[in-house]
């Protein structure tokens, strides 16, 4: 083990040559490997795809498949204790972790050079030799107790919404249930449980091996052969979800006793980024709501203009924990998405006119979604969005993790050549105006949607969205005639639900159960 | 093991704009980092560093304010520094519209505020050098704001506050501020008291009144780093920021008496959670070359730390506690020192904070052993170097370097300072701050229904 030398000179020249003559990346489907050589580079990234995800958890145990990658990313090898890998892995100042998404687990890691041997023993073994000890399970489960039964609903609502919005929308599919899993299903999972789902879906053919970076020659070739030594056998295919749209409004409100409230709303599509509209639908979503971006659409309206909330974005691929970065997620790779409009919390400024601003704000996200799907984009709003695009993807894939992700995701979509991130530029270049227009119509619409609200009384904002009221606000200072007088559109804007259509629970109630 | 054969050189070059001075990579010299450098330095104050580092065709441009929390010393005026970074984007008179110049060159922008600081950045092409030193130049000087824009702005910060307030860390936080101390402007959050923000729509006057006091070339220093010609920068930063006006105010910063008996705090947590026990000690500011400060970080580590004996004992093998965290990162002033855990009882609250007392005594009185205190100071050495793989990671790396020193010198005295640190040292720093009279304990349990 190198304890204090510092790869310095290594260092350096990499940094300063750069990667702009690595090769692309390169998927060899047959024998499951995908390489990224960026020769120049100190850093050597990992990122083991293994194809099975939360849609693969058996019924009744929603969540085994977190629990099973939790107990290889954070648990014992038959060669190291959980604890014995923490010291090795100390003075690497390293670690790897885990992400399991409705169909995809992925394993990453990145190391220095210097420690690329020690480090790849324990990231291998941990994957290909888990001890699956009893005191590991312990831990693991306790802490994804904690998690489900106080973390996630005493965490961020703005998140929790959206994860509610995927429940909602998927419900009755194999994307129903996050992740995590539930309060309950968690609890009935035992450890044979997880001996059982790594035995059947941890195998040679189930598995992709992924290597970026600065990595000696015929290292990726090495990996897949240690790979290799999973036993064979298949996963059996689970159906892409046909999610139906929403017949006509559906909203879902939590009780909580909060003084703001987070909204997410959106629907079914059936848009997949490997599709030709894609690149028109990526134009049209910057233009509406940029995750973090303020020129967009949404933010412009709700946040810039009256100030009431954080930020106002819109997705067409799944987004999860967008408050922890501004770029886009990667290992999310789904044969579904949503159009998903997510508002950040929207504050009280009084003790009693919560319910109002809310209702004001879905207003406003539904009347600007009512808008678009009427008149389309403007040719200046889609020259100005591409000119944005153009520059501002680049930094999606800035480091070779997220670099090495993308070729992943390539791989699942089946677009590894020459993969997203070459596309992206050449594919918004392309997009005229008549392309966003018709994919705007072929995509969206405006009367079939999911909402979720997490709310204080939420009986009151039950009555509130039934009633013909407008909901006003006022501002804490002086606004132009023509805010207010849109305003006065927006407040009355209607949003067409039945009392039928509104389902309340309580926050205990939330993720209890399937 | 690999060693840089010849590393760093300082030279020193004298130009019309300023003093500036260069170092570059293939000389001798022993830094921990690695890249080609240039100072710059104005004669209204204002530094720039310019540093050629990340991959080809990309900057990352960033303006750090020596000024956070920590400066709002005046009463209901909590949360000003955050507030006004985000005024920061409401445009100039040159260019009223900062998100469509933006946005027009496809960059990526944002900022940050925390209790020392306020740091602005932009990533893009480097073909924009120019039109972004121009574009941020002119805003850091002529920043213009209606009072309309502003009251609309404060609803975006209430909601900023929303986001987080309730969840148990930002419950313990506040409350814990409170506790230990008295005078100091850390007493509040970065986000300042929901009272304040409530009332920002009220402070227009007071905001221009903290641009005028803080936003100045003394207290601002600019870091570019990526792919770019540095004679080229160093005529435009002369070009663009020598005019700007010196006429930095330093805040009257309130100091509290030094604790003398410890502290201790109760929170019922409105919602569910496991208790949390929160023990924390008084500890000294960041410095790159007090041995006893860099000890005092690397004793955070080592004793309380992933790698640490209680962190195996009660974390891994007994599955007492959720978590365990230590966080002995220093401030710019003396700030606290934090040792963390949940409980998965309440039974068990009492007996963990004996056995976190336990090894605090015994970091007191054993020395930490020559293997450990290797593997940690490789850990923060290491955690430095795997940060630097973007243009925008390496000028963020050298975040607290210079908003605790104004320069970025203090990076190879820090790491020199960490190299000298020894066994005793780490001993002498646990039983300097790690004191009974230095102790705040803040136990947070779930609010009886």
């Amino acid at each position: 083990m190198k304890h204090t030398s510092i790869g310095l000179g290594i260092l350096l020249v990499a940094l300063m040559t750069g990667f702009t003559l690595a090769p692309p990346s390169e998927y060899d489907e047959a024998r499951g490997i995908i390489t990224l050589p960026e020769t120049e580079s100190p850093f050597i990234a990992f990122n083991i795809w293994v194809k099975v995800g939360s849609q693969n958890d058996p019924a009744g145990k929603e969540g085994l498949a977190s629990v099973t990658a939790a107990m290889i990313s954070d648990g014992s090898t038959t060669e190291d204790s959980y604890e014995a890998i923490l010291e090795k892995l100390y003075p690497m100042a390293a670690g790897y972790g885990y992400k399991v998404d409705k169909e995809m687990t992925t394993f990453t890691g990145r190391i220095h050079r210097d420690n690329l041997e020690d480090y790849y023993t324990l990231f291998s073994h941990a994957l290909l030799r888990p001890a699956f000890t009893q005191e590991d399970f312990d831990r693991i489960k306790s802490q994804r107790m904690n998690y489900l039964e106080r973390g996630r609903r005493y965490g961020r609502d703005e998140e929790l919404t959206k994860e509610l919005l995927y429940s909602m929308a998927y419900a009755g599919t194999p994307y129903e249930h996050p992740e995590e899993g539930y309060v309950e299903s968690v609890a009935s999972i035992t450890l044979d449980d997880v001996k059982a789902f790594y035995r059947n879906t941890y195998l040679r053919n189930n598995v992709v091996v992924g290597v970026g970076g600065g990595y000696p020659g015929g290292f990726p070739d090495r990996v897949r052969e240690d790979f290799d030594a999973l036993p064979e056998g298949e996963v059996p295919m689970v159906a892409a979800p046909r999610p139906p749209m929403p017949q006509g409004v559906k909203v879902l409100l939590v009780e909580k006793a909060i003084d703001a409230t987070p909204i997410s709303m959106g629907f079914p599509t059936d848009l997949l980024r490997s599709d030709d509209d894609y690149w028109a639908m990526l134009t049209f979503n910057s233009w509406m709501g940029e995750h973090r971006n303020s020129f967009s659409n949404l933010y412009q309206v709700i946040r810039e203009t009256r100030g009431m909330n954080y930020g106002d974005y819109s997705y067409i691929e799944a987004f999860p924990l967008g408050y922890t970065t501004q770029q886009p997620p990667v290992n999310v790779a789904r044969r579904s998405h949503l159009f998903e409009m997510w508002i950040r919390p929207i504050s009280n400024t009084t003790p009693t006119n919560l319910h109002e601003r809310v209702l004001f704000a879905t207003r406003a996200a539904f009347r600007e979604l009512h808008q678009v799907v009427e008149n389309g984009l403007s040719a200046d709003e889609v020259e100005r969005t591409k000119n944005f695009l153009d520059n501002y993807t680049v930094n999606w894939g800035n480091t070779i993790g997220r670099r090495l992700a993308y070729a992943v995701d390539d791989a699942f979509y089946g677009m590894s050549d020459p993969g997203y991130l070459a596309e992206i530029r050449p594919g918004i270049r392309a997009v005229t105006p008549g392309d966003v227009n018709e994919a705007i119509d072929e995509h969206l619409q405006d009367d079939q949607l999911y909402i979720v609200m997490i709310t204080r009384d939420a009986d009151g904002m039950k009555s509130l969205l039934l009633s013909d009221a407008p909901t006003n606000i006022s501002y804490a200072g002086p606004q132009p005639d023509e805010v207010l007088a849109e305003d006065r559109e927006i407040a009355s804007f209607p949003i067409p639900v039945n009392a039928a259509d509104i389902t309340i629970i309580d926050i205990s109630e939330v993720y209890q159960g399937g | 093991m690999r060693t840089l054969a010849g590393v760093l050189v300082l030279g020193l070059l004298v130009a019309g704009c300023g003093d500036m001075a260069t170092r570059s990579p293939g000389s001798s010299d022993e830094g921990i980092f690695p890249f080609e450098t240039r100072h710059v330095t104005l004669e209204n104050g204002f530094n720039a560093y310019l540093i050629r580092a990340g991959a080809p065709g990309v900057i990352a441009y960033t303006s750090m304010v020596r000024t956070g929390a920590r400066d709002e010393v005046e009463e209901g005026r909590t949360g000003y520094a955050h507030f006004f970074e985000h005024m920061m984007f409401r445009g100039t008179e040159k260019y009223p519209d900062y998100d469509e110049v933006t946005s027009g060159i496809g960059a990526a922008r944002n900022a940050f505020t925390s209790l020392d600081m306020t740091v602005y950045y932009l990533v893009a092409a480097s073909e924009y050098l120019e039109q972004i030193m121009d574009l941020e130049s002119d805003r850091f000087q002529n920043l213009a704001y209606s009072e309309a824009d502003f009251r609309t702005e404060a609803g975006a910060i209430l909601g900023e506050y929303q986001q987080g307030a309730m969840t148990p860390g930002a419950v313990l936080d506040r409350n814990l501020r409170l506790t230990a101390y008295d005078t100091h402007t850390y007493r509040h959050s970065t986000i300042g008291f929901e009272e304040d923000v409530r009332n920002m729509p009220e402070g227009y006057e007071y905001s221009l009144s903290f641009f005028d006091r803080f936003y100045r070339p003394e207290n601002v220093v600019l870091v570019i780093a990526g792919d770019f010609e540095f004679d080229e920068a160093e005529s435009l930063i002369q070009e663009y920021y020598g005019d700007w006006e010196a006429g930095y105010v330093p805040p009257e910063i309130r100091y509290d008496e030094e604790q003398t008996e410890p502290r201790e705090v109760h929170i019922d947590y409105p919602g569910r959670t496991l208790p949390v026990i929160s023990v924390n000690y008084k500890g000294p500011a960041w410095s790159p070359t007090d041995r006893m400060a860099v000890a005092t970080e690397v004793l955070g580590a080592v004793a309380f730390g992933s790698n640490s004996d209680i962190y195996r004992e009660l974390v891994i093998q007994e599955g007492r506690v959720q978590y365990l965290g230590a966080g002995f990162g220093l401030q710019r002033d003396p700030a606290l020192l934090t040792i963390q855990t949940m409980a998965n009882s309440e039974g068990d609250i009492e007996p963990l904070q004996e056995r976190i007392q336990a090894t605090v005594d015994r970091f007191q009185t054993e020395l930490v052993d020559a293997e450990t205190l290797a593997n940690t100071k490789s850990n923060m050495k290491y955690g430095f170097l795997m940060g630097l793989e973007t243009a925008q990671n390496v000028a963020f790396s050298l975040v607290p370097f210079i908003i605790n020193t104004g320069g970025i010198e203090a990076v190879d005295q820090y790491y020199e300072t960490l190299d000298a640190v020894t066994a005793e040292d780490v001993r002498e720093a646990a039983r300097t701050y790690l004191t009974e009279a230095r102790r705040v304990t803040a136990v947070m349990t779930q609010e009886a229904n």
